[in-house]
């Protein structure tokens, strides 16, 4: 780590130091405006949300590193994975961490396969046509969305009771919370740990990063580019929809699932730097601190939550004015 | 073939003036007697729907066929001209928008609002608020102060003669204050093509369109908006702009408004993208920094298209409001819907293509209030022939194997054994043939799978599947026709007379080598 | 090892390892390559020339299957392989140094080395082989491609190439943008190499091409219009003019 900093340029020092200030802005200005627990309560929320934002947005990234398609449908795996592990949790009669897991696998699986199948019947021949995978993908999301609903119905699915294991309370900033959001923020930043080993010490992650910088290179290299871009696209697909039946316990399912995360892992993309790993991960905790300190803000002073909304948009409107290529994304030649 | 006989015949005429008159005007019916064609068509619409469902033009009461018809047109052509004008952006200027629906729904917010809340003495404010915005944006786009200030002092005075000194603001006033901040937040997010390139442009665009409408549907804004239930303007409006009968509006009068709007933006873009600006634009489109060598600015054009097509979307979103049945300006016009309506109706048409996005809409959304009430079930038959799920089947199968065509050609080029060529026509009729025995097989399993369960029982609605229906045709459009129809249909064109150009050219050169050595005896 | 590399010089009817012949590229929908026929001999330097946008970066583009020609064979030691992808095409055994030294920025100098490996230990077998051509990159080991200089960055391009055991190198313009002491540094690393492996090489500076090759392709406006030995090039300053514009 310490030989991570010393190797930085300017430009990246730069972004972890702006980023350092703003986190603790967030964190004062909700010390100040809120006060202490409410505070906590807040930043923990928001915590959670960057952990699940992480998960759907990592998957977005390194999509659109590698292989230049920013995946619209992105949002509709998580909606997937909600719904097929919400159907699966519920009918599954086993004591209730198996169906979880039972839940878990299942989502993870279909979405996977659907990724798989959508890579290679759908995507992979348009490669030389990037607006028209926007398109496709955009296409396919509808679809998905439209499926989802034709089969599981309009309406909001209500939170299902969290696994046993997860399922005691703890005392926080004067609330008790359930263990299951523990898990949440463990269970992201497991993730966060381990896609980055994948990344920075396998073979495989070192051609991923090869690619996102120059597929054809790689190509002529002798690796078959294209079973690493199913790959990573199924990465991306499974990760998202983790983060769709994580939630389950958390929220329920709601057809506007996909949408909302699709809309806020395009701000975490966009403000960390397409491709940029560090830079989703780090962008993962600004949007989901801004949006959780900004939606308690505007409850406490509008009564409504417009700034909540707003927020991260305005947010990704100044990065990108600011810093074009986003924080830690390659500058283009 | 009548063309090259016209053309002929005025060749012979003598008079060069008369010649070249006359050539202008055969030219001029030439390339546009089609079009006429079509606006005569739309002009005489009302007329032919009301005598095929025995309905009145102009009835009191807004009921009957030619009335229902007549504000489906006219909603479809403005759909058309939002098409249009995305096509200009995104077809010929190579420049990704998912933005648009922010031009399309801020006309009618700015007019009503303004006509709602304006008082004399907000007049200075709103000026002040927009030579901060002239100032934003020639920063973000570094123009040169001097061309900043005259831009700003032209738009400012413009500003200053739309809002009244005393009294409220008319409609058509409100009207050009719509087309003035169009104006502006195209040159906004024109200016931001300069820093921002390809999906990067697209999420700027897709973020200030959003902020908009989630400023529009929120209920913070309520007083001023409307919220989720939009804002309601029916008291606003004079009767000349009103498509509803009861209201003392003329619906006729408006569906001929509209057709004539829709015929001036068809020509109006035409125009651009024949006239010598519209080939830089293209040449940008095609290669940016070699247009940019030649000494074109290429930024100056792009901020033009995005104006041009920001204000086309803007006056189309504001006739598309007053046909509007609640009279409310809707928040989901600043929505991604609208964004992605033109974006599909464009892909689908041909992307650019000078008629494409037409054909598209009309296609599409005459298509769709029209089989609206239709429902089937899957045994309904399709010409007679199919029922629903075969056909469904066979577009399935049909899709599978174009996708794996190259694999499976290589499979069955390997099956048919070793050193055979994937491109030859063996393996095509093999592949070809065992796609269609395959094809059979999965049908009759379907079938035996099909017989047992009751899927009849189901009816479906062509409304309800309109969502499921249109991401379809996304993706098949994608995949199958990335020309879009009338691009296809150009290219299909284009290639049929170079073909019959090569042909000619090689029996004129036959012609001359059995011709040669008889020449050679009369010389 | 038996590969390829081993192999000595050729006698004048052995066929040539690689024998591109009559291929048409097409890139979108312009014809770039009308015609281009190469063939590189066995254990020798063989150097395309020709004006800016005649077709050479293509016609490496082509070969290495990124362009792949819509008509015309390639044979590669007697197989044809312009009907595979890429990847196959670089483990039939050619290595390509693309213009413009395309290195992963992101990667180590190391990471850039060991991701060209085709079997496990295939660095540790020519570590000699590469850093004895090339000692900085030893030096530079742990550095990120990106922090490399021009030149630095060429020779790692190069040493990529080296890692698996290719018996073809495809090198375009190694020259392009180096101070001149480098481009002699470069010169003399390829031609050192070239006794392991055979070097068809796209090069615009005749002075640099004419002490190296052996062999010469001259292509104008897509497609081949001369071949032969380096020597005979050399001697016919009229030729030289036409085709090259340099005296």
């Amino acid at each position: 780590m310490p030989g991570y900093f010393a190797r930085l340029t300017p430009r990246y020092r730069r972004s972890w130091a702006l980023v350092a200030a703003y986190l603790a802005f967030l964190v004062l200005i909700s010390l100040i405006d809120f006060g202490g627990n409410t505070a906590g309560q807040t930043l923990f929320r928001g915590l959670m949300l960057s952990m699940l934002i992480f998960l759907v947005a990592s998957g977005l990234s390194l999509i659109f590193g590698l292989l230049d398609v920013l995946n619209f449908a992105q949002g509709a795996f998580v909606l997937v994975g909600a719904y097929i592990g919400y159907a699966t949790y519920q009918s599954v009669e086993l004591s209730s961490t198996y169906s979880f897991l039972a839940a878990v696998g299942a989502a993870v699986v279909s979405v996977g396969l659907l990724g798989a199948v959508i890579e290679t019947g759908l995507i992979r021949p348009l490669y030389a046509r990037p607006v028209f995978q926007i398109v496709l993908t955009f296409g396919l999301g509808a679809i998905l969305l439209d499926l989802v609903q034709r089969i599981y119905g309009p309406q909001p699915k209500q939170p299902l009771a969290p696994p046993e294991l997860f399922r005691g309370t703890f005392y926080l900033f004067g609330q008790s919370l359930s263990i299951y959001r523990l898990f949440i923020i463990g269970l992201g930043l497991v993730i966060m740990v381990a896609v980055g080993l994948l990344l920075n010490r396998t073979r495989l992650g070192i051609i991923i990063r090869a690619g996102v910088q120059d597929a054809e290179m790689v190509q002529a290299l002798g690796i078959n580019v294209r079973r690493v871009f199913t790959f990573v696209f199924v990465l991306g697909a499974v990760l998202a929809g983790l983060a769709g039946i994580v939630l389950v316990p958390y929220q329920g399912a709601t057809l506007d699932l996909g949408n909302q995360f699709l809309i806020l892992a395009i701000v975490v993309v966009v403000i960390g730097g397409m491709g940029s790993y560090e830079g989703t991960a780090v962008a993962s905790f600004i949007v989901g601190l801004t949006r959780a300190v900004a939606e308690q803000m505007s409850l406490k002073h509008f009564d409504a939550p417009v700034l909540a909304e707003t927020s991260i948009l305005f947010l990704m409107i100044v990065v990108l004015l600011v810093q074009p290529s986003g924080l830690f994304g390659r500058e283009e030649s | 073939m009548i063309e090259r006989a016209v053309y002929r015949r005025v060749e012979r005429i003598e008079n060069p003036t008369g010649r070249k008159l006359a050539a202008g005007l055969v030219r001029l019916v030439l390339e546009n007697w089609f079009y006429a064609l079509f606006f005569v068509l739309l002009w005489r619409f009302p007329y032919l729907v009301a005598d095929l469902t025995d309905s009145e033009v102009m009835p009191q009461r807004p009921t009957g066929g030619s009335v229902f018809w007549q504000s489906v047109m006219a909603q479809t052509l403005l759909i058309a001209c939002l098409a249009m004008s995305y096509n200009v952006l995104f077809g010929f200027g190579g420049i990704i928008s998912f933005g648009h629906a922010l031009f399309f729904g801020i006309g009618g917010y700015t007019t009503f609002i303004l006509m709602r809340e304006y008082e004399p003495g907000a007049r200075w404010p709103v000026l002040a608020g927009f030579a901060a915005l002239v100032v934003v944006i020639g920063a973000l786009a570094r123009i040169p102060w001097r061309r900043l200030a005259l831009a700003a002092l032209v738009g400012a005075a413009l500003l200053y003669l739309l809002l009244p000194g005393s009294g409220g603001v008319s409609v058509y006033q409100g009207f050009g204050v719509a087309v003035l901040l169009s104006v502006a937040l195209s040159l906004l997010s024109g200016a931001v093509t300069l820093r921002l390139r390809g999906v990067y442009f697209a999420m700027f665009t897709l973020a200030l369109a959003e902020v908009f409408w989630v400023l529009a549907k929120s209920g913070t804004l309520r007083a001023l908006t409307g919220a989720e239930d939009g804002l309601p303007f029916r008291d606003l409006i004079p009767d000349a702009l009103n498509p509803t009968p009861t209201a003392g509006g003329n619906r006729l009068a408006m569906y001929r408004v509209t057709v004539i709007f829709f015929a001036l933006v068809f020509l109006a873009i035409r125009r651009y993208i024949n006239s010598p600006v519209g080939r830089v634009i293209v040449a940008v489109r095609d290669n940016e920094q070699r247009a940019r060598a030649i000494g074109y600015n290429a930024f100056h054009y792009k901020l033009l298209t995005m104006v041009f097509a920001g204000v086309l979307a803007t006056l189309s979103g504001l006739l598309f409001v007053l046909w509007g049945s609640a009279k409310r300006v809707d928040p989901t016009l600043l929505s991604l819907n609208y964004t992605v309506e033109p974006l599909l109706l464009t892909l689908i048409g041909g992307v650019g293509t000078l008629t494409g996005p037409v054909v598209a809409a009309l296609g599409l959304e005459l298509g769709r209030t029209y089989l609206r009430e239709e429902t089937f079930t899957f045994s309904t038959r399709l010409f007679g022939l199919l029922s629903l799920w075969q056909a469904l089947w066979v577009a399935g199968f049909a899709l599978f194997f174009y996708v794996f065509r190259r694999g499976l050609r290589r499979g069955v080029a390997r099956a048919l054994g070793a050193g055979r060529d994937p491109g030859s026509r063996a393996v095509t009729l093999a592949a070809g043939a065992g796609a269609a025995a395959a094809l059979i097989v999965v049908a009759l399993v379907a079938q035996a799978i099909y017989a047992e369960t009751d899927l009849d029982t189901y009816v479906y609605k062509v409304a309800d599947l309109w969502q499921l229906f249109q991401g379809m045709l996304f993706v098949l459009v994608v995949m199958l026709l990335p020309h879009g129809i009338v691009g296809t249909w150009n290219r299909w064109w284009f290639n049929r007379r170079l073909r019959r150009m090569a042909r000619q050219a090689a029996a004129r050169a036959a012609g001359a080598e059995t011709a040669e050595p008889s020449g050679g005896h009369e010389a | 090892m038996t590969g390829p590399a081993a192999a000595p010089n050729h006698g004048a009817g052995a066929p040539p390892l690689l024998d591109v012949e009559q291929i048409h590229t097409f890139i979108g929908e312009f014809h770039i390559l009308q015609g281009v026929s190469v063939q590189v001999p066995r254990g020798s330097i063989t150097v395309l020339l020709g004006r800016n946008g005649a077709g050479k970066t293509t016609t490496l583009r082509s070969i290495m299957g990124l362009n792949p020609p819509r008509a015309g064979q390639i044979r590669f030691a007697g197989q044809s392989i312009h009907r595979l992808r890429p990847h196959q095409i670089a483990q039939r055994g050619i290595g390509y140094v693309p213009e413009k030294r395309i290195i992963f920025r992101d990667l180590t100098v190391g990471q850039n080395l060991q991701i060209a490996e085709r079997q496990k230990g295939d660095l540790a077998r020519k570590a000699d082989l590469i850093f004895g051509l090339f000692p900085d990159l030893h030096r530079l080991y742990d550095l990120p491609g990106g922090h490399l200089s021009g030149g630095q960055q060429q020779m790692l391009a190069i040493a990529r190439a080296l890692v698996p055991d290719n018996a073809l190198l495809l090198i375009d313009e190694p020259s392009e943008g180096l101070a001149p002491v480098l481009i002699e540094q470069m010169m003399d690393a390829i031609r050192r190499l070239s006794a392991h492996t055979t070097v068809l090489l796209v090069e615009q500076n005749f002075q640099v091409a004419s002490r190296l090759a052996e062999h010469y392709v001259i292509i104008e406006e897509g497609a081949t219009v001369r071949a032969g030995r380096m020597a005979d090039l050399v001697s016919d300053k009229q030729l030289i003019k036409t085709y090259l514009g340099v005296a």
